[in-house]
């Protein structure tokens, strides 16, 4: 996410050197497709599926798009909410699937580190509620003891477009490890040793907590270049980074001040006047 | 003129060995030869000397006097020839042992300077050559001299009085009228002077020191370099330079700054200068063709004046971006008062089509050529506030009439629309806040219920799908053949590509390649896209994060709460405190269907008694009706000059329009020409008679209006354009009422749709909805896409491309939201989009060859697309080596046919930056 970022802030900035010498955009400014440079065309037929209209007017060939834009609007909705102890990135062969970890910091499950995967349905958003399995089941009544999936699903009894949001999937699997909610379990075990004996209960998450700490530093379980994996702190690889993350939250203005803003405003804050500001030279 | 040439080669040639064995030579013998050299010079000197003075000579008496008078001065007879040339010669040495000689110990004078300074060495030369003929070649003599030593002086020498003050006076003597050698000559030392001065600001209190013992409290150096400032060549660029770093030595020296605000023409004098300049240019432009729209590099290279022009013009910015701020302050000012107010604005309202577009173009390549801000701001700030009637109590605005001509049909409106792109590419707040965003601040071009819906964002590229789904049925990609369909087959697939964020495809070629190993994951399965489609959005992707980037100086986020909606239309009705009648609300409308229309309500508003203070239209709406009165009221002419001439040239040409085609456009510019002419003249009869023409084609063009079939043309307009959005509208209702739960069934759109006017609430019921003439300009443009010729349309959907990268949630949701409701006579430009795609299947319908002409215009814009991109030899035998099979070529004149294909174009273009601003507008840059 971030690398992509930078590397269009890059390409902008050039762009907005260009306006010093302003050079009107060449006219034949919409893309045509160009010509295949091996002047074979591809010859294999559109299959039916691709051509037909959808029932409302849309071209079918654009639904790919429409569905990868809205997962990533989902993603920087994600972004946006800063949920308190939670990571995720979506997996590099599938927007669909999201890897993330949630770090609980207080409470019964205090100090557990839990990774897990989200997944999306590929009708997204007109089908169910994605997805949310822990790598390691983490020992909860909501959780499957077996699959390690999370009960989202009463939480979210039908996923409605514009309303549901994935950062509220991801705020709803870290709700439930402060708040126990023991009805209907996927893990009735779990569910009865909280209400009967919150000790045991007590010491079998800390058990869990435990095991699922100890693997943390295993091999990602999916094969997959954006998975997320722990090491240990390495000197040589991590001061660097922590160095860069400290160092850029400390000195935001100073970072804006190197970035030279091509953008231009004489109107004064709270005016709708243009050339409002005080400290315009006079004119006449 | 010995010693010239000896100082003009330097050290470089001959003299380098002698320059070379003084390096050898220990100081003490190099100052018995100085010394030596020198008493020769004295003896041949005092022989001449009129007042026999023996010791150092009473040098600034005499000089004043000699300088005063001007001409040659002449003691006692004339200088025999040897003795003038024995005296060259021994100064040549003197000067090159000068020049070799290094500082003392700790910054001291080395003992040949100290010599110097002692004898006044300097000054008795000088006075040596004033005493002999002092002509064009001495002056170079001297010139040259003093060029040589003070650049190639190992000490410095200018701090020394001896020294300096005979330059100050040889200066001065070059000043006013001289050859152009010696101009040259003494542009070139003061450039030299100005180097030194740069460098060491210890000088500058001895120029001004030595300036006040020659009695003008003048900054000579910077005097003598002002006449040089709009001079053409290297004279002129020299001299430019020059000031440039006193420019910049006036920022940090508060003393400087003032004298040459105070006591110089310096801002003056390049302010007119630029007014002197301008009025050098060709009134007229010789345009190459029609689809030329502004003034390319290659276009003005070709004209030596406006080249000079834009060097004063790139001289003023680089002014501006190093002077001290009362510099910069006060040449502003002048350029606004003296070159832009008196030069300018006249300019733009010439009597004829072919100047004022010539003087657009101007305007474009000077707004273009300007980057320092403050120079930006005053040509801007010229545009969007200078009134250019004095009219109570509105003003017409630069703006006002420069967005009026966009919809004129001759190439004034291409150059006009060229212009704003130039504007709205700037990415200026007040510019856009003038253009459009005023009007849509109170939010009333749309529903009451709509204003939350301004800042939601657009999750699921609703939108985009919407505006895709506009695509003509002859358009979409199945239908054409291969070349020029680029379906790639692509893997929704992440296989192989390494940029994790946006959506990656790949085609099947590369995953086939490359993607050894079988990822389970795969979205969906192969489909075919129209892979131009990720240039799209790519592109969008870059255009609205520079813009986003660019908006972050902005005074507000304009998200329809900041600027608060209800301050936005108080500001709007404060600062129009005309009393307006409810007619004006049909003449706002109106104005969206033509000037045509506009006028006859004009008409008929004009007829009528005043009545009860309601809807407030802006203030040069207000204007341009009154102006639409006068004009047919016949007061018009009784203003002094030409004022509103685009009513004119649409009448003009909607008139010749509907007369027979016959007619070629330079018949229907020499008539425009012709009514200006009649206008500029005051008499009263040719007045009348022109009034008389006016209400002739005022009645013709009505009645043709009418005889379309609308009972009144501004329903047959409203319908034209709204009847189309009804289908798609109502299939979305749906996606419409989820984005926002609350949503009261009560304000559903379809309601709305059917022409059933819904006042949302008492508070909003007198202010009309409008979203400013710009846009609607751009709209009828746009909307008349089938009929425009190519460049207008590529210029046209370049603009409103621009418009939907902006990220104000305000502008986004009105270019951009299909979901939008807006009020009944607001047009939107999905409004426009729909209506056009009905045009075109309506003629892809009727006509048989169409889909066979699309394609021969789709080959047509490739080609032409791919010759801009190489050079034009490459381009050729690129078209020869892969030859695609060409159909038979298609005449641009088939405007409808480019226009389908551009339209299709342009709705991907569309989409593709509704889809990114849905992904971008919303994360914070600095992320």
């Amino acid at each position: 996410m971030n690398k992509q970022r930078s590397d269009s802030e890059e390409q902008s900035g050039e762009q907005q050197q260009q306006r010093a010498s302003p050079a009107r955009p060449s006219f034949g400014k919409k893309q045509l497709p160009s010509i295949p440079k091996n002047a074979v065309p591809i010859t294999k037929p559109a299959s039916p599926a691709a051509t037909a209209q959808l029932a409302n007017g849309t071209h079918a060939s654009y639904g790919p798009f429409y569905l990868e834009y809205s997962l990533l609007a989902e993603f920087t909705l994600v972004i946006k909410q800063k949920l308190p102890g939670i990571y995720v990135q979506p997996s590099y062969k599938s927007a669909l699937m999201w890897f993330g970890v949630i770090f609980i910091r207080h409470g019964l499950y205090q100090d557990g580190v839990f990774k897990f995967t989200v997944y999306i349905p590929d009708n997204y958003p007109d089908g169910e509620c994605p997805r949310v399995v822990f790598d390691i089941p983490v020992f909860h009544p909501l959780v499957d003891p077996v699959s390690g999936e999370l009960d989202v699903r009463r939480a979210f009894t039908k996923w409605r477009r514009n309303h549901n949001h994935i950062w509220q999937v991801l705020m709803y699997a870290r709700t439930v490890f402060y708040k126990i909610n023991t009805m209907e379990p996927l893990n009735p075990e779990a569910a009865v040793l909280y209400d009967k004996d919150v000790q045991l209960f007590k010491s079998k998450v800390i058990d869990s907590v435990k095991l699922c700490n100890s693997h943390l530093f295993d091999q990602p379980k999916m094969d997959d270049p954006y998975a997320i994996s722990f090491s240990s702190w390495n000197p040589a690889i991590h001061d660097e980074a922590k160095e860069r993350m400290f160092t850029h939250k400390r000195r935001p203005e100073d970072h804006h001040k190197g970035l030279q803003v091509s953008g231009l405003s004489w109107v004064k804050p709270g005016s709708t006047q243009p050339f409002s500001k005080d400290d315009n030279p006079p004119l006449s | 003129m010995m010693m010239a040439s000896m100082v003009a080669n330097g050290n470089r040639d001959g003299r380098q060995g002698e320059a070379l064995v003084l390096k050898g030579v220990d100081p003490e013998t190099c100052m018995i030869v100085f010394k030596n050299h020198w008493a020769q010079v004295v003896k041949i000197l005092e022989k001449h000397d009129p007042l026999r003075s023996n010791t150092s000579s009473n040098m600034a008496a005499l000089g004043v006097i000699g300088l005063s008078s001007g001409g040659p001065m002449r003691f006692g007879g004339p200088i025999p020839g040897d003795e003038a040339s024995a005296v060259q010669n021994y100064v040549e040495h003197i000067l090159f042992l000068l020049m070799e000689e290094d500082a003392g110990q700790a910054g001291a004078m080395g003992p040949i300077l100290e010599f110097v300074v002692m004898e006044n060495v300097m000054e008795r030369l000088f006075l040596w050559s004033l005493r002999r003929q002092f002509t064009d070649d001495m002056k170079l003599e001297q010139l040259k001299m003093y060029e040589m030593i003070v650049g190639q002086a190992r000490q410095p020498l200018l701090h020394h009085k001896p020294v300096l003050r005979p330059l100050m006076m040889l200066l001065s003597s070059c000043s006013g009228t001289a050859g152009p050698e010696v101009e040259a000559e003494l542009v070139s030392l003061l450039n030299q002077l100005c180097c030194v001065l740069a460098k060491d600001q210890s000088v500058l209190e001895l120029f001004f020191h030595t300036s006040e013992d020659q009695g003008a409290a003048n900054f000579l150096i910077f005097s003598l370099l002002i006449p040089f400032i709009h001079r053409e060549g290297l004279v002129g660029q020299q001299a430019r330079d020059a000031l440039l770093l006193i420019m910049s030595l006036s920022a940090e020296n508060q003393r400087v700054a003032q004298h040459i605000a105070e006591n110089t023409y310096f801002c003056p004098v390049l302010a007119t200068g630029l007014s002197g300049l301008y009025s050098s240019l060709p009134t007229k432009l010789e345009v190459p063709g029609e689809e030329w729209h502004c003034l390319h590099r290659e276009d003005w290279l070709q004209m030596p004046t406006l080249v000079q022009f834009l060097n004063s013009l790139e001289f003023c910015n680089a002014v501006i971006q190093v002077a001290h701020p009362n510099i910069r302050d006060q040449l502003v000012s002048y350029i606004y008062n003296g070159f832009l107010v008196p030069v300018l604005a006249p300019a733009l309202h010439k009597p004829t089509l072919e100047e004022v577009m010539t003087t657009t173009a101007y305007l474009d390549l000077f707004v273009r050529s300007v980057s320092e801000p403050v120079l930006l701001q005053t040509f801007l700030s010229f545009i969007l506030l200078h009134p250019h009637r004095h009219t109570l109590p509105g003003n017409v605005h630069i703006l006002d009439t420069l967005v009026s001509r966009i919809d004129t049909p001759f190439q004034l409106g291409t150059v006009s629309l060229a212009l704003f792109q130039t504007l709205i590419g700037l990415y200026c707040e007040d510019v856009m806040l003038q253009l459009i965003l005023r009007y849509l601040i109170p939010c009333n071009h749309m529903m009451l219920s709509q204003r939350r819906v301004v800042k939601e964002r657009d999750f699921y590229s609703v939108s985009a799908a919407k505006i895709l789904a506009l695509t003509p049925s002859c358009c979409s990609p199945e239908h054409s053949p291969p070349p020029l369909r680029q379906l790639d087959s692509i893997l929704w697939s992440k296989g192989t590509d390494n940029s994790p964020n946006t959506g990656t495809m790949e085609t099947e070629e590369t995953f086939l390649e490359e993607d050894g190993s079988c990822y389970s994951c795969v979205i969906g399965s192969e489909i075919y896209l129209d892979v131009n489609y990720l240039h799209y959005l790519y592109n969008a992707r870059l255009g609205i994060s520079s813009c986003t980037r660019a908006c972050q100086v902005w005074s507000a986020p304009y998200d329809g709460e900041d600027p608060p909606p209800e301050e936005g239309r108080q500001a709007q009705t404060t600062t129009d405190p005309a009393p307006t009648n409810q007619l004006e609300l049909e003449w706002d409308d109106s104005y969206d269907a033509g000037p045509v229309v506009s006028l006859e309500a004009a008409t008929a508003e004009s007829s009528r008694p005043p009545q009860l203070p309601a809807a407030e239209p802006p203030k040069h709406i207000q204007e341009m009706r009154r102006t639409a009165i006068m004009l047919v009221k016949g007061s018009y002419i009784e203003e002094s000059d030409f004022q509103d001439d685009v009513m004119v040239y649409d009448l003009v040409a909607k008139k010749d329009a509907r007369d027979t085609v016959t007619k070629g456009s330079k018949e229907v510019k020499a008539h425009v020409a012709d009514h200006n002419s009649n206008l500029q003249s005051p008499s009263a009869e040719v007045g009348d008679d022109l009034m008389g023409q006016y209400e002739e084609l005022i009645r013709t063009l009505g009645s043709d209006e009418a005889g379309t079939g609308g009972s009144s043309p501004v329903k047959t307009v409203d319908k034209e354009f709204r009847n189309p959005v009804v289908t798609p509208m109502e299939e979305d209702e749906v996606d419409f009422s989820s984005f926002s739960m609350d949503t009261p069934e009560l304000e559903k759109p379809h309601s709305s749709l059917f022409g059933t006017k819904l006042r949302s609430g008492s508070t909003r019921s007198h202010s009309v909805p409008f979203t400013g003439p710009f846009v609607s300009v751009l709209l009828s443009r746009l909307e008349n896409m089938l009929d425009n010729s190519l460049h207008v349309n590529l210029l046209l959907t370049g603009i409103l491309a621009q418009l939907a990268a902006y990220p104000q949630p305000l502008l986004q949701s009105f270019l951009l939201n299909t979901n939008m409701v807006f009020q009944p006579s607001v047009r939107s430009l999905y409004q426009v989009l729909a209506s056009l795609k009905n045009q075109i299947e309506q003629q892809a319908s009727t006509k048989k060859d169409f889909p066979k002409l699309i394609t021969s215009a789709q080959h047509c814009l490739l080609a032409r697309e791919n010759s801009r991109e190489c050079s034009p030899l490459e381009a050729g035998r690129m078209m020869k080596s892969s030859p695609p099979p060409q159909p038979k070529t298609i005449s641009l004149a088939r405007t409808e046919v480019f226009a389908t294909v551009l339209f299709t174009e342009f709705l991907k273009e569309l989409a593709a930056i509704a889809q990114e601003h849905s992904i971008l507008s919303h994360v914070p840059m600095e992320e």
